[in-house]
């Protein structure tokens, strides 16, 4: 018959002091739920509100951003200068920036024979990486009369909406290609028409957009103007809603799209509290797992006499040591599993709640919870093993 | 290979010189091999007990070392005691150290249990040699002197070794108890081959052919 503990159990004194055990037990039980249950909440939160707008591909979100227009600065110049660009650049939160360069000449625009319309525009030029839907003919020289556009995707929506109360014809994202704009471009050094062409759409930026080669030549070429003027930034980053970026940006003073980020906000403030509930919980596990070492000790500074008895008789202080400690194994194993289980329920009864989108979410615990329980476990044997191990070197 | 103990020039912090100088043993060589008895014979207080306690490993209070074969006990970790006193070295304290709660089958099984040299049944055997067999169930703090003698002799041969420390194993009991005790303890050494250290604080009549050292 192998030795195992229950041939020395009768010589190790548990104890009268129940109260303080189950205490233990208690406390111990509540910080390990309260950690489990806050991991898991992270995670959930962080699932939930991960946004998923035509805006973000290839892992990035493309989002513009403008300074915030108040009445101090209403009337001064509002557009970025090149140090803005250039901080904006250095953030670790953001992948690339490209300013938005507007016209500086009047333009207007008709439509020619089919839709009896005519308006003064506006026109914007960007890096040509930061449109999503680029074609080949995306392209300008001097000297040519057709200028590619590239039209907004809700700026036509828009339009479809006010065109019957106007007397103009709706418009499909495969007709709008055909329809012949001419372009009036007038400043001080002269007046050219160009005929228009949209070439594309775009879901992700909001303008009607030509080529950069032909910004920099018509405003040279109207205006003698050579300084950029970029009064919007798009900004690519890999997560819209990073706290770190949205306070950057709330310190610079820039206005960004509030829904595109709103997310963001809410996710940040319940991740906090759901943080400072985790913080607590291992609080708890502390006092706890220090309430169960001051338990151990006792135990063991009764059972003082017994102890150094069996090690004058030959029994091995390691052996000691370790199947002293080994008791305590099923109560942490019983108490990581209660509270795993209980966290389960937590979290299928979250799945419940009507917010919930149940696809983005899976039905079991996430990864983290488990790889902390085992940590957990880990630990506390750990911690357990070497406290007997040290009370145990006191009394030889 | 078999066990050798080796006292070399040994002696305790606390000792006189005068006793010293009259002793057989203190700062002697002496070379205890398998086999051999060896019987100590000295007054009480003279430091048989110190002795008995310096080669089972309990103090370091003396100049001079204690061998295991070759290797200084005073460099000896617990762990590598607890190995030697499983298989090699068993011991009767004069003060016995039973655990008092226990009954006195229990007191014996937890030793019997660590290296058993003999099956679960000898302890009744031995009991009934030693006529305590009605007290196994019995609490041992309950027990007479005499008879928390026996247990601790019974205790003492359940487990395999080469040496038996024995620091007068017979103060409490009768002449007719200590020849059982004495056969009992004769016949267990001779069948392990193994020596005997026997203290006490006279020679004893029944001790034959033994080796006397004086303290």
């Amino acid at each position: 018959m192998p030795l195992t503990y229950k041939n020395i159990a009768p010589l190790i004194v548990s104890g009268k002091n129940i109260f303080s055990k189950w205490l233990g037990y208690f406390g111990l039980g509540i910080g390990v739920l309260l950690l489990f249950v806050s991991i898991q909440m992270f995670v959930n939160i962080g699932q939930l509100l991960k946004e998923n707008s035509p805006r973000k591909s290839g892992g990035y979100d493309f989002i513009s951003i403008s300074k915030t227009i108040t009445n101090e600065n209403m009337g001064k110049d509002n557009s970025f200068t090149k140090e803005d660009l250039a901080d904006l650049k250095q953030q670790s939160t953001i992948a690339a920036v490209a300013p938005l360069i507007s016209n500086k000449f009047r333009v207007r625009a008709t439509a020619g024979d089919i839709v009896p319309f005519s308006t003064d525009l506006f026109l914007e030029s960007i890096d040509d990486n930061f449109i999503d839907t680029v074609p080949p003919t995306f392209t300008w020289q001097p000297g040519q009369l057709i200028i590619p556009i590239i039209f907004s995707s809700d700026l036509l929506e828009m339009y479809n909406v006010f065109a019957p109360a106007q007397g103009l014809p709706q418009l499909s994202a495969k007709t709008i290609s055909s329809v012949n704009i001419f372009l009036e471009c007038s400043g001080p050094n002269g007046t050219q028409v160009f005929k228009g062409n949209i070439v594309a759409l775009s879901d992700r930026i909001n303008s009607l957009l030509v080529p950069k080669s032909f910004m920099n030549w018509s405003n040279l070429h109207f205006m003698g103007d050579t300084a950029v003027h970029a009064s919007r930034v798009y900004i690519k980053t890999k997560d819209a809603n990073n706290p770190k970026l949205i306070s950057y940006l709330d310190s610079q003073n820039y206005r960004l799209n509030k829904d595109k980020v709103k997310f963001g906000r809410v996710k940040s403030i319940l991740q906090n509290i759901i943080s400072a509930l985790g913080v607590f919980g291992i609080l708890v596990i502390v006092l706890a797992l220090m309430l169960f070492s001051f338990y151990l000790q006792l135990m063991i500074a009764k059972s003082k006499d017994n102890l150094r008895l069996l090690l004058t008789l030959g029994y091995s202080p390691k052996w000691l040591a370790k199947s002293v400690a080994k008791t305590w194994l099923p109560v942490y194993l019983t108490i990581i599993i209660v509270a795993l289980i209980l966290t389960e329920i937590l979290h299928l009864l979250f799945m419940q709640l009507s917010f919930v989108r149940v696809a983005d979410l899976s039905y079991l615990l996430h990864w983290s919870v488990w790889l902390t329980a085992i940590f957990l476990l880990a630990l506390t044997i750990f911690i357990n093993l070497k406290l007997v191990k040290k009370e145990l070197a006191n009394i030889i | 290979m078999t066990m050798q103990i080796q006292l070399r020039n040994l002696i305790p912090d606390y000792i006189e010189k005068e006793k010293r100088i009259a002793s057989q043993i203190w700062s002697q060589d002496i070379f205890i091999n398998k086999g051999e008895h060896l019987h100590i014979v000295a007054p009480s207080g003279s430091g048989k007990t110190s002795l008995m306690h310096f080669i089972y490993g309990l103090r370091k209070d003396y100049s001079g070392s204690v061998f295991y074969d070759n290797t200084d006990i005073k460099k000896l970790s617990t762990e590598s005691f607890s190995a030697f006193r499983q298989k090699k070295i068993s011991i009767i304290f004069q003060d016995l150290r039973l655990f008092e709660n226990e009954t006195v089958n229990e007191n014996i099984e937890i030793k019997r249990i660590l290296d058993p040299y003999h099956r679960s049944e000898k302890i009744i055997e031995m009991a009934e040699r030693l006529g305590i067999e009605n007290k196994l169930d019995q609490v041992a703090k309950t027990c007479s002197y005499g008879e928390q003698q026996r247990i601790a002799i019974i205790r003492a041969l359940m487990q395999p070794f080469e040496f038996l420390l024995l620091d007068e194993p017979y103060s409490h009991l009768d002449e007719a108890n200590r020849q059982k005790a004495m056969e009992l303890i004769y016949e267990e050494c001779d069948k392990r081959e193994a020596a005997m250290i026997f203290a006490d604080l006279k020679p004893l009549e029944f001790l034959k052919d033994e080796k006397v050292l004086y303290l």
